[in-house]
């Protein structure tokens, strides 16, 4: 190797080095800093929601800013008027829900006792059954828990609420600017590489995270209309509750289900109810399969089912609920970096 | 300080007319109006190549084309002898300020690079990349059209050349 080659290299190495930093350095700020990673995570969210709608209003003619800007305001108008509808009936629900909730703890408790005495009559001898001893203690202390730190977490949320659509705006607006300064810094001879890999893993994203909330808003939307035409408690929580679980792939739709089972086994509705709620939750899920994955399945990242529910575990064990719902999109986005970083070396530069 | 931030100020701007200029000089965005090529301005990347570093290798998945902002590059082809196994290094062409390469690669899927391209000196070279082309169909389809039109002009025109090339070759090859 000439001494010209041998800079080169080492620049090439320097460079490498300087852009690998600043990137960890970009990540641990955004995962250190208190409320910064979930604000980010809304932010990523509403940035992929809002894109599609920036840049058809910049093909009419209006400038980034701008198509920027408008669908911003129309979104917060959007939002101050739902709040005005919903927050009430939220806020009700919720204080129903908090005075109601020791019944409905007394009948998930019934539930586990009949469960356990079934499960001993046959198992007692080989291995004793005591679901309530260690699941009560939990759930107690969860549902304590949950109600008081709802304050605290009201105003955590509040702070991520504003900060969220905040840094969103911002993406929207100079984001593509900003990782194309962030490629930059990458050294010439892996630069084709990591535009190409920032493109696809960028593109891919995109397709799920609008596919999961087209998902959530659609299964949300037809658990509450049933909901209501039941005339069943809860229904905007419940339907809520469904529509975020939804994006937990498999466990989802069950977990958004439980409460409901739940409310019937507490308020003792007869058998038709029950019935009727599995059969909207099964509706929900059913439209959901017809009419929204045939048409963007393409875009839902192409995983194994092991894979998703490896993934999904290791989430949870990683960071509870939240770990569930962003696991397939990072795992994904790994997926994408790796197999396009293993044909670079075994292809590309063949 | 406050000439030096001037000073800056209108370099930074110097650079952006050079690069705008060069931009409109080239066949592919010569159609463009201002605020198109204000935007492909903002989404194509410099790139700075040090004399004798690769700008990329014969056979590699290409991603994109270059356009030479200054200095040299040289295009070579290497071919290996099936029988002796030894490898020759053909030299195809120097490109200077103005010229650019590897536009095959906007349209092919995943298709490789014919030939190798070396910074013969210090070189300035914009890369214009598929990426860089989807966002600006997605953002502005009639620059998108414009371009597109423009770099299948130019495609014709390489295929033509080849043709061309090919038949004066068969040509000499009757007369042998």
């Amino acid at each position: 190797m000439n001494p010209s080659q041998i800079a080169i290299d080492r620049e090439r190495k320097l460079k490498l080095f300087f852009f690998l930093c600043t990137l960890l350095l970009l990540v641990a700020a955004i995962v250190m800093i208190k409320n910064v990673f979930v604000s980010f995570l809304l932010a990523f969210v509403t940035y992929f929601v809002m894109a599609p709608i920036v840049d058809f209003l910049e093909r009419r003619g209006l400038s980034r800013s701008l198509a920027t800007t408008f669908p911003f305001l129309i979104l917060v108008i959007i939002l101050i008027v739902l709040g005005q509808i919903f927050f009430p009936v939220l806020s009700d629900q919720i204080n129903s829900l908090k005075t109601d909730f020791p019944k409905y703890l007394d009948a998930s408790t019934k539930f586990v006792t009949n469960l356990e005495s079934q499960a001993n009559t046959f198992m007692e001898k080989i291995y004793p059954v005591d679901l309530r001893g260690n699941l009560q203690p939990k759930v107690m202390n969860l549902a304590q828990g949950f109600f008081t730190n709802l304050p605290d977490f009201i105003s955590q949320s509040l702070t991520i609420f504003f900060l969220a659509p905040f840094l969103a705006f911002f993406m929207l607006l100079d984001g593509r600017d900003f990782v194309r300064r962030i490629l930059a810094l990458v050294p010439n001879h892996y630069f084709e590489l990591a535009l190409n890999l920032n493109h696809q893993i960028s593109a891919q994203m995109g397709g799920f995270i609008r596919a999961r909330i087209l998902e959530s808003v659609l299964i949300a939307f037809v658990i509450w209309v049933g909901l209501i035409l039941l005339g069943f408690p809860y229904a905007l929580i419940l339907a809520v509750f469904a529509g975020v679980m939804n994006v937990i792939p498999y466990l989802g739709p069950f977990i958004g289900a439980a409460p409901a089972l739940v409310i019937c086994l507490a308020n003792a509705h007869d058998s038709s109810t029950i019935l009727w709620i599995v059969f909207i939750y099964a509706l929900a899920q059913v439209l959901d399969i017809i009419l929204i994955i045939p048409f963007v399945v393409a875009k839902i990242v192409d995983l194994h089912p092991v894979t998703v529910v490896l993934a999904v575990i290791v989430g949870s064990q990683l960071l509870g609920i939240l770990g569930m719902i962003i696991s397939i999109p990072l795992f994904s986005a790994l997926k994408v970096s790796t197999s396009a970083i293993y044909k670079h070396l075994t292809d590309f530069r063949s | 300080m406050v000439n030096y931030l001037w000073e800056n100020f209108f370099r930074n701007q110097d650079k952006n007319q050079n690069l705008r200029q060069k931009l409109k000089q080239n066949i592919l965005f010569q159609d463009l109006n201002f605020s198109e090529l204000s935007l492909v301005e903002k989404i194509v990347n410099v790139r700075h190549y040090r004399p004798g570093e690769s700008i990329f290798k014969q056979g590699e998945v290409g991603v994109g084309m270059y356009i030479i902002l200054s200095g040299v590059v040289n295009i070579y082809v290497e071919e290996l002898q099936a029988a002796t196994g030894a490898s020759y290094t053909t030299h195809v062409t120097q490109l200077k300020s103005g010229d650019f390469f590897g536009e095959l690669a906007l349209v092919e899927t995943e298709g490789r690079r014919s030939a190798s391209a070396t910074a013969h000196e210090e070189c300035l070279l914009v890369g214009f990349f598929k990426p860089d082309l989807i966002e600006i169909i997605e953002r502005s389809p009639s620059a998108g059209v414009k371009i597109l039109s423009r770099l299948g002009e130019v495609l014709g025109a390489r295929l033509r050349q080849t043709t061309a090339r090919i038949t004066e070759l068969k040509k000499e090859g009757r007369r042998q």
